[in-house]
């Protein structure tokens, strides 16, 4: 019997079996090797030894913008986008009438594909025509030129998060309807306020969940890639979306995240070597977080487990 | 578990038989894949027209063209192993990445055996199409800028003529200029705010006769000084309008390739653009009386009046092609086919480029009074084109970039940032080879 | 008097924030029905009404050919995902062996780990087989098992009871069975789950195409095709709103029949995930 199922586990794990090694075992031990390479794919890979590394430490000259840049979002857009969505959520399950008609509202947006969005936004947030400016200057506000100033693309693509986080309200929102009444009756007989009780019953039983949102939104933020390139592109008005011809990340390299500066290296100028090497840099980035997430005692470790 | 294994077998065999543009079955030799940068309507059509003449004087064989295909793509299509048999690019400054790869096959030994004379193609066009002595494009006409003009507006603040240098135009830009009461631009003279349209530093460094690189292809921003005179005059002039105002403008403004264009609308008085504009124009049926006049120059370089910058297009065949006899002859006969080639230029209202077409009786763009500047730019000996490099021209791209965080304030020393531009631009060069 | 008040203030906000989330869908559908002249203008009520924006989208454009092939896209992913994932994570939450707590880890692994990483060999592999250019290094990969769908399905078996699957198996069913006829009625809520979100991801996805398809433009998506809209169809930004509003509306109809599988299904992703 045992022998059996052992058999049918290891047919079940088969496909994945193959899979795990040529798309990530692979690939993983390539990215490494390619790392230390000149490869142009026109011809062999040619081994430059430190070369790479050499340049991406001491010469790249827009590394350490990407890099600050991801770091930004990861840092800002990541808790906006939570503590917004928890709010909403918050705000849903006050409501004595209509929260179905609500959810279905703030859900709506998150159905409109990245690309479609984020051109959307830019045309929205054009300083020269666009509605949103034209509703701050009703209220006397001089809006900010949004997505063709470098102090404002990042924060327009905040907004963009926050307009497309349905999904995370919907998910906070069943967390906090789960949470049992008995202990917010328990918390008001004990005198709590309202800002007591959502402190000390409230957010201890919603952590997994939350923690689970931070988590998703950071593999998120280190990938993020669409929005910030859209929206760079289409705002400074290049007829390409992704133009060689012009340095990434308009306005002045605002919105160059890493996975887009390694694009630009290995898909447009063709240094798959270099390409490798930034692969590795995210690689790092993203292995520290995992295993900072991983180790922790409570939230994903705990529910992974 | 086997079925699935069987559905994975048959999926990657048939994934063999997928559709594509760019390959084509090795037993069928009559199909000639072309792609090529063009998108507006009219351009499609011109190439197609062409396209109908080659295969008039080719019985048999086919030309499936595919539009909206740049640079990169055709980059991309060569690396993945399926280009085109032929592909053009709006770029002259791939040249040096595509010859030094061999991305783009060597004609060289076609052009031998075909006995094809290249005397007939201007000596500064036959420059851009070699990188290190290698021929592996051929020029298939070419672009020039000029200033275009809006006559009405220029009339109005009582000017009869456009403006030839620099400071003229400075000058005329400040008079034709008008702010609304809020302050925002309404009519603007001219836009020195990079970026908008082709207000662009290439042209710009042309106009004060900037050289590039030097001799050993290196970057030359710091060492020669019609740089800073270029950025000095351009940050000025920014400053002037106040650069918030023109990104506002700038913002606002609808596409190039809209009939909305803001030349067309009188919200711009003078502009550079190349020669394409004219057939724009007339195509949007534009409600605009404009005439053209040679890129206005440094006041202390009047010798450039009339010269200016020539940006090649370029055709050649892609290494994989799968029919690249095909892609060689479709090749040949549009960059060297007289008849063909001043067909072609009249129907896009670009620069024929071979003397022979350049010259010929039939060309219709010569009568055109709005042509001749664009013309005379491409005949003058002063004229220069964007030297090739081995990573494709990024020079341009860094010095684009750099020039935009000038004009907004954030570079406070201008020469040393160029050092520091020639610096980097020097390192990405050796990265990559 | 206090409670009338507290729900008149709710409310107030959730009308704030549902205006702030619903006026960009409202303006987007404003300006993909303007005349051209008008379109980047700071007036935003169409002079006239152009529904005619919408037809004219599919002549400049090859739209349908384009959700064509995301249609394509989408429905193998999902089905590619749904047949591989379903028996690893089985197997990782029904059979304590040595080597399935490695496994896991791995799935974990692999789904935390950004797909950049991993671009360059992964392209070359199928530049090698001569598959950039056509819909396959989408899909194949997730033929053999989607890290995220795994970790999803095998979080939610540990739920189910495995009583009935030891009756099933002492009733005499091979494995296979037990898999198929007792225990998949049971994952129906996650199957749905997974399948939804594979099909957005992929309805969605632009990093992929951009990589394997953006040469072949007859292999283009919706997603790669409008990014490129403005610049190969140039330029109208009323004809470019219609497209985002003919590429939103599939998924918001579609929305409207499933809205329970939706919300559920999202629900669902939290709470286990």
């Amino acid at each position: 019997m045992l022998r059996r199922r052992r058999i049918a586990a290891l047919l079940f794990l088969t496909p994945w079996l193959i899979g795990v090694t040529v798309f990530f075992l692979y690939p993983l031990g390539m990215t490494v090797y390619l790392s230390f390479t000149r490869y142009s794919m026109l011809d062999q890979p040619e081994l430059v030894g430190f070369r790479n590394y050499e340049y991406l430490f001491t010469k790249d000259p827009y590394l350490l913008q990407a890099i600050r840049n991801t770091g930004w979002f990861i840092a800002i857009m990541v808790p906006a986008q939570v503590l917004f969505a928890l709010g909403a959520a918050q705000v849903l399950t006050k409501l004595k009438s209509g929260a179905g008609f609500f959810r279905t509202l703030f859900y709506l947006p998150s159905l409109a594909p990245p690309v479609a969005a984020t051109i959307a936004f830019v045309f929205l947030f054009n300083p020269a025509t666009g509605p949103v400016n034209q509703a701050l200057g009703f209220f006397g506000i001089k809006g900010p030129l949004w997505f063709t100033d470098p102090a404002w693309a990042k924060p327009g693509l905040v907004l963009l998060a926050l307009w497309g986080s349905g999904n995370l309200i919907i998910i906070l929102l069943a967390a906090l309807l789960d949470v049992p009444k008995e202990l917010y009756e328990a918390a008001a007989l004990d005198g709590a306020s309202g800002t007591q009780s959502f402190r000390h019953v409230t957010l201890p039983s919603i952590s997994p969940v939350l923690l689970f949102a931070v988590v998703t939104g950071m593999i998120g933020a280190i990938q993020y890639f669409t929005q910030a390139v859209v929206a760079g592109s289409v705002a400074s008005g290049s007829a390409d979306i992704t133009p060689s011809a012009q340095l990434p990340g308009p306005p002045e390299g605002s919105t160059l995240t890493l996975p887009y500066w390694l694009f630009v290296q290995g898909f447009q100028r063709y240094n798959m070597g270099y390409a490798s090497a930034l692969a590795v840099v995210i690689f790092v980035i993203s292995l520290a977080f995992t295993v900072v997430l991983l180790r922790r005692k409570s939230g994903f470790a705990q529910v992974t487990s | 578990m086997k079925s699935l294994a069987a559905v994975a077998a048959a999926l990657l065999v048939c994934a063999g038989c997928v559709p594509s543009v760019g390959g084509q079955e090795p037993g069928d030799p009559q199909v000639i894949t072309l792609w090529h940068p063009l998108k507006d309507p009219n351009e499609v059509k011109a190439v197609r027209a062409a396209l109908d003449r080659f295969e008039a004087a080719h019985p048999g064989i086919t030309v499936k063209a595919v539009p909206a295909q740049d640079a990169d793509k055709v980059t991309q299509a060569i690396r993945g192993g399926k280009p085109p048999d032929a592909a053009l690019s709006f770029n002259a400054s791939s040249v040096g990445a595509w010859c030094a790869t061999g991305a783009f096959q060597d004609l060289g030994p076609w052009i031998q055996r075909d006995k094809v004379d290249l005397q007939q193609i201007p000596a500064a066009v036959r420059s851009y199409t070699e990188f290190e002595g290698k021929r592996c494009v051929m020029p298939l006409l070419a672009d020039t800028y000029a200033l275009y003009y809006n006559k009405k507006l220029l009339a109005a603040a009582g000017y009869s003529k456009p403006p030839k240098t620099i400071s003229e135009l400075t000058a005329m830009t400040k008079r034709l200029t008008k702010f609304s009461a809020d302050g925002t631009i309404e009519v603007a003279g001219f836009v020195p705010y990079l970026g908008t349209y082709h207000s662009g530093a290439d042209l710009f460094a042309a106009a004060f006769g900037a050289t590039w690189l030097q001799p050993d292809g290196s970057a030359n921003f710091a060492d020669d000084p019609a740089f800073q005179e270029m950025l000095q005059w351009q940050k000025s002039l920014v400053d002037w309008f106040g650069v918030e105002k023109l990104a506002l403008f700038k913002a606002g403004l609808a596409d190039e390739f809209s009939s909305q264009h803001a030349f067309n609308t009188g919200k711009i008085a003078m502009m550079l653009d190349g020669e394409w504009r004219t057939s724009f124009l007339t195509n949007d049926e534009a409600p605009v009386d404009y005439g053209t006049a040679a890129v206005p120059v440094a006041d202390n370089k009047p010798g450039l009046y009339g010269a200016g910058l020539i940006g090649g297009n370029i055709i050649g065949v892609p290494r994989g092609a799968a029919n690249p006899e095909g892609g060689w002859e479709l090749v040949r006969f549009l960059s060297t086919d007289t008849e063909a080639l001043v067909h072609f230029a009249d129907a896009m209202h670009n620069v024929p480029t071979t003397l022979p077409a350049l010259n010929s009786p039939r060309l219709d763009l010569s009568r055109e009074p709005e042509f001749a500047p664009f013309l005379a730019a491409f005949r003058h000996p002063r004229s220069t084109s964007q030297p090739a490099t081995s990573d494709g021209g990024a020079y341009l791209a860094q010095f684009g970039q750099f020039a935009d965080k000038w004009q907004q304030g954030k570079v406070p020393d201008l020469a040393a940032g160029l050092r520091t531009l020639d610096r980097q631009n020097d390192d990405a060069l050796r990265l990559g080879s | 008097m206090n409670a009338k008040l507290h729900w008149v203030a709710t409310h107030c906000v959730a009308i704030a924030i549902a205006a702030a989330f619903i006026m960009p869908l409202i303006f987007i559908g404003l300006t993909a029905v303007m005349p051209d002249e008008q379109a980047l203008t700071p007036d935003l009520w169409p002079k006239s009404w152009e529904w005619g924006n919408l037809a004219t989208v599919f002549r400049t454009a090859p739209l349908s050919r384009w959700l064509l092939n995301t249609v394509i896209y989408a429905v193998l992913a999902t089905i590619f995902t749904l047949v591989s994932a379903v028996p690893t994570a089985y197997a990782l939450a029904r059979y304590k062996l040595r080597g399935t707590n490695i496994a896991f880890l791995l799935v974990v692994a692999m789904m935390l780990l950004p797909p950049q990483v991993l671009v360059v060999p992964m392209y070359l592999i199928w530049a090698s087989l001569g598959l950039t250019g056509s819909i396959w290094p989408l899909v194949i990969p997730l033929l053999l098992g989607d890290a995220f769908s795994i970790f999803l399905l095998r979080q939610f078996l540990l739920t189910i009871p495995e009583d009935y699957a030891d009756a099933a198996r002492i009733d005499g069913c091979g494995e296979l069975r037990v898999l198929l006829r007792v225990v998949l009625p049971m994952m129906k809520p996650a199957l749905a789950a997974v399948g939804l979100f594979t099909f957005f991801y992929a309805w969605n996805d632009y990093y992929g195409p951009l990589i394997y398809l953006s040469e072949m433009p007859d292999q283009w998506t919706l997603s790669i095709g409008l990014a490129s809209f403005k610049s190969v169809h140039s330029v109208q930004w009323n004809l470019t709103m219609a497209a985002t509003v003919i590429v939103m509306a599939p998924l918001i109809i579609l929305f409207f029949f499933a809205q329970k599988a939706f919300i559920e299904g999202v629900t669902l992703t939290g709470v286990k995930g």
